[in-house]
């Protein structure tokens, strides 16, 4: 490769966004059309520019997430009731909290905790998991 | 059909072209209106390519720079002639209805 203008060095940093295996395919093409289309002496990206790269971009690597391997598979399997015992846990101890000790403060740590706690096992659950 | 790729295809139904001569033409086309960013641009192409209406055709280097050019298939043909003849029979409706003397209930 030859050295890049500041412009196709910028451009290529937007097109980092999409993933690599696309941009071995594609990432000298559209930097092509993107300098075509460059006014003479335009050393940044327009925003509009950008921002239709970052949406593309994105959308594309949303869409070639890979498989999980089977030790992924097989951490998320374990980690899914243990993600509910430790958020019903939580509930407990801030039932507890607010029974005996006047303990409302705490909800600020435990609730946001127990939330984190029920999305990450929503986002594991086993039907959540491709094969 | 979205209009980006209607406007592929019609630029390609010309004869093949590569990515920077379709935003030209596609601009030309719709007169000015229709600015494909290369972010749009690819994903349609990408799409149409996997829908099997175009296909890549040759590669060029000019000034270092790579070319790909595309080409519409016979499939994409059909196609964009059905969409067109759709369009024209909903512009043809509209037109009817809006001709003066026409009652509107």
């Amino acid at each position: 490769m030859t050295e890049h203008s500041p412009l196709e060095r910028r451009y290529r940093r937007w097109l980092a966004l999409y993933p690599k295996s696309f941009r071995a395919e594609r990432e000298d093409e559209m930097v092509a059309v993107l300098m075509q289309g460059a006014d003479p002496g335009q050393t940044r990206p327009r925003a509009r520019e950008a921002a239709d790269l970052v949406t593309h971009g994105l959308r594309r690597r949303a869409r070639t997430s890979r498989l999980p391997s089977n030790w992924e598979r097989a951490h998320a399997n374990v980690m899914f009731p243990v993600r509910i015992i430790i958020a019903l846990w939580l509930c407990f101890i801030s039932a507890m909290l607010i029974g005996y000790h006047r303990g409302e403060l705490w909800l600020l740590l435990l609730v946001p905790a127990i939330l984190l706690h029920l999305y990450i096992a929503y986002r594991i659950r086993p039907s959540a998991i491709p094969r | 059909m979205q209009e980006a790729s209607f406007l592929i295809l019609t630029a390609l139904a010309g004869g093949s072209q590569h990515g920077y001569g379709i935003v030209t033409d596609v601009a030309q086309i719709s007169g000015g209106r229709v600015e494909l960013k290369a972010g749009t641009l690819y994903a349609a192409l990408d799409r149409l390519t996997a829908d099997g209406l175009i296909e890549p055709d040759r590669e060029e280097i000019v000034d270092s720079r790579l070319r790909r050019y595309y080409r519409i298939t016979r499939e994409g043909a059909e196609r964009l002639a059905e969409e067109a003849d759709r369009m024209r029979a909903n512009a043809h409706a509209a037109l009817i209805r809006l001709r003066p003397g026409v009652a509107i209930s």
